[in-house]
């Protein structure tokens, strides 16, 4: 089997190299000189796109690519760009794609989410070309290996409809749950921004980062939209996870299902999370947290 | 100038349940408009009150997803009409199925500007629109955080993983809104009843001279998944138990 990589992180390149290998031979595409990483694959695309070219513009560079190279499945990280590019691919091929993958078998059906976690379904593409848009985590243990042929491609333009005036960073928190070891979960049982400090207080003892549910960055804009643990979100696997008043909504759950340890705290004891915890307490977290903090100190 | 906005409707996932065989059932679960849909009607229905234009709404489905209390809460919120492209070969359409019967419901329309949501609640694969666009050969774009008119061109602002971008677009453009882009409305009493009086128009495939292309995917099976096996150990708040529970958290951190 020959698998086809895009993607745009250094990171995602070389996860989604070592799972291709899995499979069979693995061909790189870098759509810039930044996505060019050795040792990952048997050949590496190197497109040359002009300078102020938006990378979701190189439909017409990857088509005749995907042509001759006849790949039988084409593994893409689900960033926004890459994922109006390959959607855009799709089209122009007869295709879909599936995302949300928690897994992918050595024929390329894969295992991925269905309604934010509820369930799960077996896909196999069944057109054209299995594109299977591939998030963190999926290959975080496979080793990437090749010999790295550099192959030059020439940049194709197609007809630009769109056209870039500005573009401008993100300032971002600066934290990268996927890697933290330990995290602690904050959801609606949080009365107030201010008792975020009692929360950093207790994840600074337990050495952890924080993260939330959906409602506390989209509603209440008290964390960073980064931070948000679940469906369309973050997907965590945590040596330790404290989840401090969040209900348990599949939405939430599913982002931390496969953490080590669970730890809950929620006054409800019907509350959903219990039933997804290592160790659980029913109470209020503003009496169990300062205490937690005086105890672990 | 035409504006439409795409939206898919799916089963309430509230009132999903889950059999003893791990298998769905959706006996209770009503067709209701995607959650992050709404997002997008929002964005439509504030762009169109700002320059006092009209829009109309459009899905794709099966014949099941035909329900009143549905039609009437998308109506609710602002488009003057409603078209809905109805056929049992459109049940668990993939991302290429429904943006070809899109396509062609927007061709017959006629839309110069599509707005879809970010991602469906069942699949979330935030494709269709992209594929739409693309399809219809015109400036598609995801990721929307916003979007304005400047003469014939339509200004999006767009937030990606790292960075925002200003974007110019040709028209026609179809746009996929992120779901932060408006908060979706309570639909007022006035908005409610006058919903009642706005046309629904109910195409076939040959209505809009389309077909369904044979499925690009093939799903085997639909299961919940076995919860990862947990140690439920439980708590109270009495002191000792707190203390309990925190000797279990030092435990884990060593």
């Amino acid at each position: 089997m020959k698998v086809l990589v895009l993607a745009e992180r250094a990171k995602a390149i070389r996860e989604l190299c070592a799972g291709a290998r899995g499979l069979g031979d693995v061909e790189l595409v870098a759509l810039t000189s930044a996505q060019v990483v050795t040792g990952v694959a048997d050949k590496v695309f190197s497109v040359s796109l002009p300078e102020g070219v938006m990378m979701e513009d190189s439909l017409d560079t990857l088509l005749p690519l995907i042509a001759a190279e006849k790949p039988d499945a084409f593994f893409v990280e689900p960033t926004k760009r890459l994922k109006l590019l390959a959607g855009r691919l799709a089209a122009r091929l007869g295709a879909s794609g599936v995302t949300d993958i928690l897994s992918v078998a050595d024929d390329a059906s894969v295992s991925a989410m269905y309604f934010g976690g509820l369930a799960r379904k077996n896909v196999k593409a069944s057109g054209p070309l299995a594109i299977l848009y591939i998030g963190a985590g999926v290959f975080s243990d496979a080793i990437p290996s090749g010999t790295d042929t550099v192959v030059p491609v020439d940049f194709v333009a197609g007809e630009s409809k769109v056209t870039r005036r500005s573009v401008a960073p993100i300032v971002k928190s600066g934290v990268d749950l996927t890697a933290a070891k330990r995290v602690v979960g904050i959801g609606r049982g949080l009365a107030a921004e201010a008792d975020l400090e009692m929360i950093n207080e207790f994840a600074s003892v337990i050495d952890a980062e924080v993260g939330c549910t959906r409602p506390i960055t989209e509603a209440e804009h008290w964390l960073p939209k980064e931070t948000y643990i679940g469906v369309s979100g973050l997907i965590l696997t945590p040596d330790v996870y404290v989840a401090i008043g969040i209900s348990g909504q599949t939405q939430h759950t599913v982002g931390i299902d496969r953490s080590k340890t669970i730890f809950a705290i929620n006054k409800d004891k019907n509350a959903p999370i219990f039933a997804y915890a290592d160790y659980g307490i029913v109470a209020d977290l503003y009496k169990v947290v300062p205490k937690l903090v005086e105890g672990l100190k | 100038m035409k504006i439409v906005v795409c939206f898919k409707v799916v089963p309430d996932d509230q009132d999903i349940s889950i059999k003893p065989d791990r298998t769905l059932d959706y006996s209770k679960a009503r067709p209701i408009v995607s959650t992050y849909d709404l997002n997008a009607m929002e964005a439509l229905a504030q762009f169109a009150c700002e320059d006092g234009i009209t829009y109309s709404a459009l899905t794709v489905g099966a014949p099941d997803i035909d329900d009143s209390k549905m039609k009437k809460n998308v109506l609710s919120r602002g488009p003057e009409a409603l078209y809905m492209v109805l056929d049992e070969a459109l049940a668990g359409a993939d991302t290429h199925q429904t943006a070809q019967v899109l396509a062609a419901a927007a061709k017959k329309i006629g839309a110069d500007l599509i707005v879809c949501g970010d991602g469906s609640a069942d699949v979330y694969a935030a494709q269709a629109g992209v594929q739409l666009g693309e399809i219809l050969g015109a400036a598609t774009v995801n990721a929307v955080s916003s979007f304005s008119l400047e003469g014939d061109r339509l200004v999006v602002e767009r937030t990606l993983e790292d960075e925002t971008e200003t974007l110019q677009l040709t028209l026609p453009a179809v746009v996929s809104v992120a779901s932060d882009i408006a908060p979706s409305r309570i639909c007022s009493m006035k908005e409610i009843l006058a919903a009642g009086k706005k046309p629904v128009e109910i195409w076939s495939l040959s209505d809009i001279a389309a077909s369904v292309p044979a499925a690009t995917l093939a799903v085997t099976d639909v299961l919940a998944p076995e919860p990862a096996p947990r140690r439920h150990e439980m708590y109270t708040d009495s002191d000792a138990d707190i203390a309990s529970f925190a000797k279990k958290l030092s435990e884990v951190l060593v």
